[in-house]
């Protein structure tokens, strides 16, 4: 299991006298949790930028899978297995769930177009759906539209749909933020899972520091757009120099 | 759960049955008292119900403000009228061949116009409206010029002739029926769920591996094709083409028509149409009023019912549901 599924060697990214990604390197290994942390500003939304596509690098390089996409369209990296999800969940609002789940759907199938106006392949879908939400432990009332649905649910539901879509590795944007406790559990469940049945890796982006720590493998911290730190989560917590990102330094003049 | 399921197929399939036994009692009623005059203003209609269509795919599902509906009725017009006429084209095959060629076209023009959003994308597509109707008044080898194209030959298919408003009543009732189908077809299908991706979110879109620029250009040529199809059948039932049936007021009629009935609903775009087309013929004295009406009454309905007829009729719908499951839900608890 000591595959590499994204390799990120050297990426910088400047928006004028900005630089919010400074050289920045690490791997995540397929069936691994990589947390990537650090204060606001410090460059991690930027960083999933990149690797999704949405921007692109002004040097480096991003594999996937050893073939370099950092030059590639973002829908053409999704479609090679960059699954995301955002920090506010993105649906279409005046819609079911169904329909945006099958939005998943659409992307793991590759004869998209002709396939689904025949109406073929709904079948495996709705068992693969009803299987994640099983898992979950979701209750969803199907028969509301999405923007009526708890904002928890909506969350849970986004991590559903990318992983519908088979991803390789899965991009999460602060997965944990703004739910309750219940919810929190019913993503951690669904993280494993795509961990040990789907054999995927995954890129973490969150502030709740009790999670990142309990289910993270490894943890890069990102500060001012660098790499201060990286290790398994009981050497990170404890190293000072992440501390003190977080917290800033001692000042002489107080003590 | 089961019976639950039985129950709402059940009132799925009343409901479509309603809505076939009501279309028909009104064809019925409708072909056994009408009178050609009659006839000549519905069948108009019907063909700007699959024009409003066309619209409402770009608008309503993509979110593409196009006014160049007209652009394509006008191409698929005259081809039609060209081949039939000059190289003595089938009709049938004619107007297959226009379609085609409306849908080459159209794909040519979206490769440039589709990279363009929002407003940019309005404003290009008037300006190709306009520029296309400058051709049509001015082309005469194709078009006739100002004195029209006259004498296009009458549609014949399988044989039979269409040769009066009747049969023509019925034969477009048939394509509406399938334009309509399609379109609706399209809705829940993989391209009808991109679009709607990329009308609400593009960074989400694209997320989702969809391509955004290969989708508007599907789109924009489907859109073609449903406006040629009117054109073409405008031609060969009027067997007189003028450029004035495919100006930039007619553009606008449509958006009011799909505005009007609702813009993301195929019902809505097919109720709009009709009635945008009728309304005027029982209100002729103000005939010399109806531009300053249709500007006034665009700005009204973004206004008081951006969602249009069809999409307060869901509305209400939607919240009588919500209501009964609250209620549900309570006599649940309480018992």
């Amino acid at each position: 299991m000591d595959e590499v599924i994204l390799s990120i060697q050297n990426v910088n990214k400047s928006f004028g006298g900005i630089k919010p990604t400074d050289n920045v390197s690490f791997n995540v290994k397929r069936g691994e949790i990589v947390g990537l942390i650090g204060p606001n500003g410090a460059g991690k939304s930027t960083l999933l930028n990149l690797i999704s596509g949405i921007i692109s690098p002004d040097s480096g390089s991003i594999f996937l899978n050893n073939v370099d996409i950092s030059r590639m369209p973002a829908y053409r990296r999704s479609r090679m297995g960059i699954g995301r999800t955002f920090q506010d969940p993105q649906f279409l609002l005046r819609s079911k769930p169904i329909e945006n789940m099958l939005l998943g759907a659409d992307l793991a199938n590759k004869n998209r177009y002709m396939q689904s106006y025949l109406g073929l392949s709904e079948d495996k879908f709705t068992m693969k759906f009803a299987e994640l939400l099983e898992i979950s432990g979701l209750n969803v009332d199907m028969s509301l539209r999405i923007n009526d649905l708890p904002y928890g649910q909506r969350k849970i539901l986004e991590i559903v749909r990318a992983l519908l879509g088979n991803p390789q590795i899965l991009l999460m944007d602060e997965p944990a933020a703004g739910i309750n406790i219940v919810e929190t559990e019913m993503i951690v469940k669904l993280i494993n899972y795509a961990i040990s049945e789907q054999k995927i890796g995954v890129l973490l982006v969150e502030h709740h520091m009790d999670l990142v720590m309990s289910i993270c493998n490894w943890i890069e911290v990102l500060s001012s757009g660098t790499i201060i730190a990286n290790g398994v989560p009981e050497d990170v917590s404890k190293n000072p120099s992440v501390i003190e990102a977080y917290l800033g330094r001692k000042s002489d003049v107080i003590s | 759960m089961a019976s639950n399921k039985n129950r709402e197929i059940l009132i799925k399939t009343g409901w479509t049955a309603l809505k076939v036994a009501l279309v028909a009692v009104v064809v019925i009623v409708f072909t056994s008292k009408a009178n050609n005059y009659y006839f000549t203003i519905v069948n108009s209609a019907l063909i700007y119900v699959i024009a409003a269509l066309s619209l409402s795919l770009l608008l309503g599902m993509g979110g593409m403000m196009s006014f160049a509906t007209v652009t394509f009725m006008g191409i698929g017009a005259y081809a039609t009228a060209n081949l039939s006429k000059v190289l003595h084209v089938p009709t049938s095959l004619s107007i297959l061949l226009a379609v085609l060629i409306s849908a080459l076209i159209a794909f040519l023009i979206a490769i440039l116009l589709t990279r363009l959003k929002g407003s940019y994308f309005a404003f290009a597509s008037i300006g190709l409206a306009q520029i296309s109707y400058a051709i049509f008044l001015n082309f005469k080898p194709l078009t006739g010029g100002p004195n029209g194209f006259s004498n296009v030959p009458k549609l014949i298919i399988a044989g039979i002739e269409f040769d009066n408003l009747k049969k023509w009543f019925y034969l477009l009732l048939i394509i509406v029926f399938l334009a309509a189908l399609s379109l609706e077809r399209i809705r829940r299908t993989t391209l009808g769920r991109s679009l709607a991706a990329i009308r609400d979110n593009e960074i989400a879109a694209q997320s989702l591996g969809i391509d955004i620029y290969s989708t508007k250009i599907i789109t924009f040529v489907i859109a073609s094709v449903y406006g040629s199809i009117a054109g073409a059948l405008i031609a060969h039932m009027n067997t007189y083409l003028s450029a004035y049936l495919f100006t930039f007021d007619i553009s606008v009629s449509f958006l009011i028509m799909v505005m009007l009935g609702g813009v993301n609903s195929t019902t809505g775009a097919i109720l709009g149409a009709l009635l945008v087309t009728l309304i005027p013929e029982w209100f002729r004295v103000l005939q010399s009023y109806m531009k300053l009406i249709y500007g006034i009454s665009i700005v009204a309905l973004m206004i008081f019912m951006p969602s249009g007829l069809t999409g307060i009729i869901d509305s209400i719908k939607y919240k009588v549901d919500m209501e009964k499951k609250k209620k549900r839900n309570k006599d649940y608890s309480n018992g």
